[in-house]
């Protein structure tokens, strides 16, 4: 298609420099280290993240203005954290005047539409420093994460370690070393319905947009979109925050991204077009299509 | 022979009045009728069986530049019936607010009268909206002003316009350290603005009160040194914030309180018989026209101890501080006077502020019926917003506005002025109109006499 990975400057396979984030990272440890460094720049005052919550693997959306509360937010949680709802509320009670968030391609669309069409977002577009996407084929609820990991994987979440998508595989690290691997196709139906008309994998209206895929095992693919995002990856690059290599010398490389991304826009066309038909004479609004 | 004059609609200021003017033969006003044409907004009447927690948000409605009176008054009304305390953190952001959305609306307040005036020594009149220097630096002075109003409103109440923070029992957020420093810093530079911006607006002011003439529509009209001077009372609740039902000596007391129909109060039937197509803008309303204040006015005549009263800045500034000055100038000037005092009460709050402390009550008791009131000291004066909740459901809701309580004492203030100068006048109590249309009627005995009209 061409068209799968959006607009980019610069694609990069890439590593954080800094172990410690390396230790708690889902792969190369990309968003936490840009943000770590933004903010001991002044590039952002805080940055809306999801950490840990009172329940077990329940992201809770929060605004992390220390490095300190930063790392509590490394690695990935496997459902929904709704980040954008914080974006107002971090310039209002937080006083923040530069914001980093991040969130998946949907929450960076959302950021988008709130900075063109501000409503109920008054003061809010400028305020928008650096908005990092992570790669994302779909998202589950959390009692989905609940079903999957205590009923599927036989395994309590609070024995949880890591959890982990790749290989065709949705993997389950538990504390006492045991491994569970549920094929993909049990995950399917537990996926977040409104996940299947989403035409974006690589969030392409995010400043940087990174993910696993692409890249071998502990490092992220990175893609820099914007002059925004393209001024900030260099001036961390310069401060040596990131080892990186040419995305084309790394396995399996852009290929498997474009893959992916062209397999998820071809099977989510296909609910776009079967809501377009859906009832009777009353089609499921497109979202990627403005009514007439 | 009296002549009727009407200036329909009147200019710089917000909602929709008019100005019935009986004037003599040398076009001095003899009887002036003030009255308000924004229909009515009947909030008093939605108000019935919503929640508690609605209903203030709804009430601040009613009008886009003083909505965080509104809220603040409405919410405290609640909090008045439910017997609710709430925790001194939360009071605090509440003061933080209030002063930032009095900050901003006088700064607005000084765009809208500035066209009335020359700079001193000249006479030539200012255009807020010109390139030229002085007048552009001030412009932008006050830009910067109302800028830092609001984005302290924003921080302490969620939106600088209709704010989403305050709640039933306190507030939703408590704020971070960092946003209580870009608060006092905001402040910081404020300050420093405003006393520049006091200083500016009082020379503007005395230079204007010096003057023998101004000129109206292209003619010199003469101005009297008396200008808008009444012989009305005054009524306040607090130099800066407000009261309620639940302060140990409350500022308002609704006993004192009672209203009046319209068509007791205004005048009656007429025909305009004198006309100007020079007044800016568009000229007065032709000759014939007819008019009837009894009929058109959309407010009732709230009264204080059986006569109408003056509330805004100087009302507070002489029941509070021995203010003296009479008339429009002192009116303005007394607005001119607050700006700083917004200033170093946001200052002080923010000091005693503790960010960590707790803004939210706990329990919030329901309600079992009791009357509530708050008094808020919204910038053009007392707004009292009166409750009954049973049950965390509104059972009685009422607003008596600003400009509610000042349309009857403006009109007393229009008598001997040219008819010219009448709006500089009106203007000189910032008017927002359009809260002020409410039309519930309360007699002696506190029954609801002219309910017909807004059912």
């Amino acid at each position: 298609m061409g068209t799968e990975l959006g607009k980019y400057k610069l694609c990069v396979s890439a590593r954080s420099a800094d172990k410690e984030i390396l230790k708690k990272a889902q792969d190369g440890g990309i968003v936490t280290t840009l943000f770590k460094y933004a903010l001991e720049e002044g590039i952002i005052d805080g940055a809306i993240v999801s950490g840990p919550s009172d329940e077990p693997w329940r992201p809770r959306p929060f605004v992390a203005t220390t490095v300190e509360e930063l790392m509590t937010s490394r690695g990935t949680r496997y459902n929904l954290s709704p980040n954008v709802s914080f974006i107002k509320e971090a310039t209002r009670s937080y006083g923040l005047d530069k914001i980093g968030i991040v969130g998946t391609p949907c929450q960076m669309q959302a950021v988008r539409k709130g900075q063109l069409y501000p409503v109920g977002l008054r003061d809010v577009p400028d305020k928008i420093a650096l908005a990092i996407g992570i790669f994302c084929m779909e998202n589950f609820p959390y009692q989905s994460i609940k079903q999957l990991v205590e009923d599927h994987a036989a395994m309590k979440l609070e024995a949880v370690k890591k959890m982990e998508i790749g290989k065709g595989k949705f993997w389950v690290y538990g504390e006492r070393g045991q491994v569970v691997q549920l094929p993909l196709k049990v995950t399917h139906k537990y996926e977040q319905p409104g996940c299947h008309v989403c035409l974006d994998y690589v969030a392409n209206l995010a400043d940087v947009s990174t993910g696993s895929v692409g890249s071998p095992d502990g490092w992220s693919t990175v893609f820099v979109r914007t002059k925004n995002g393209d001024d900030i990856w260099s001036k961390a690059i310069a401060a040596g925050c990131f080892e990186t290599k040419p995305i084309e010398q790394v396995k399996p490389g852009l290929e498997l991204v474009s893959k992916l991304a062209n397999e998820k826009i071809t099977k989510n066309q296909k609910t776009v077009e079967e809501r377009a038909k859906f009832g009777v004479n009353k089609a499921l609004r497109n979202p990627y299509i403005s009514p007439k | 022979m009296s002549k009727i004059v009407e200036i329909s609609p009147t200019t710089r200021h917000e909602g929709h009045s008019k100005l019935v003017l009986k004037v003599d033969d040398a076009g001095i006003i003899e009887r002036g009728d003030w009255l308000s044409i924004t229909p009515v907004r009947g909030v008093e009447k939605l108000a019935i069986n919503k929640t508690m927690d609605q209903v203030p948000k709804i009430a601040s409605r009613v009008c886009g530049i003083c909505p965080i009176a509104h809220t603040l008054a409405g919410i405290e009304s609640m909090e008045g019936s439910i017997r609710c305390e709430i925790p001194q953190d939360a009071k605090l952001l509440r003061i933080v607010l209030q002063c930032a959305n009095r900050l901003h609306s006088h700064a607005l307040h000084n765009i809208l009268i500035l066209p009335d005036f020359y700079i001193p020594g000249t006479d030539k009149k200012i255009n807020p909206f010109t390139p030229e220097e002085p007048v552009r630096s001030v412009a932008k002075r006050i830009q910067r002003l109302r800028e830092i109003g609001q984005t302290i409103g924003e921080i302490a109440g969620g939106e600088a316009i209709h704010p989403s923070n305050p709640r039933v029992g306190g507030m939703y957020k408590a704020c971070t350290p960092r946003a209580v420093t870009k608060m006092y810093d905001l402040a910081k530079e404020g300050l420093v603005l405003a006393h520049e911006q006091m200083d500016f607006m009082i020379a503007v002011l005395r230079n204007m009160q010096k003057r023998d003439w101004t000129e109206v529509g292209g003619k010199q009209i003469p101005l009297p040194k008396t200008l808008g001077y009444h012989n009305q009372g005054y009524m306040a609740a607090d130099p800066m914030y407000g009261s309620s039902n639940l302060d140990e000596h409350p500022g308002w007391d609704p006993r004192r309180w009672t209203d009046t129909r319209p068509w007791d109060w205004y005048m009656g039937e007429g025909e305009v018989s004198l006309a100007d197509p020079g007044y800016p803008i568009g000229g007065t309303s032709p000759v014939g026209t007819k008019v009837n204040p009894q009929m058109e006015a959309c407010t009732g005549v709230p009264l204080y101890d059986g006569a109408p009263v003056e509330v805004g800045p100087r009302a507070r500034l002489v029941k509070f501080k021995n203010y003296d000055e009479k008339g429009t100038w002192g009116q303005h000037i007394a607005r001119q006077l607050e700006y700083t005092d917004c200033l170093y009460t946001i200052i002080n709050a923010l000091d005693e502020y503790n960010p960590t402390g707790k803004v939210l009550a706990d329990p919030i008791p329901q309600g079992d019926g009791s009357m509530g009131w708050a008094a808020n000291e919204a910038p053009r004066g007392c707004d009292v917003h009166l409750a009954k909740v049973k049950d965390g459901r509104v059972l009685y809701y009422e607003m008596l506005v600003p400009t509610t309580w000042n349309f009857p004492t403006c009109s007393r203030a229009l008598t001997g002025a040219p008819w010219q100068v009448a709006e500089m006048v009106v203007r000189g109590y910032d008017p927002c109109v359009s809260c002020a249309t409410h039309m519930i009627v309360i007699d002696e005995d506190k029954r609801i006499v002219a309910q017909k009209l807004i059912q």
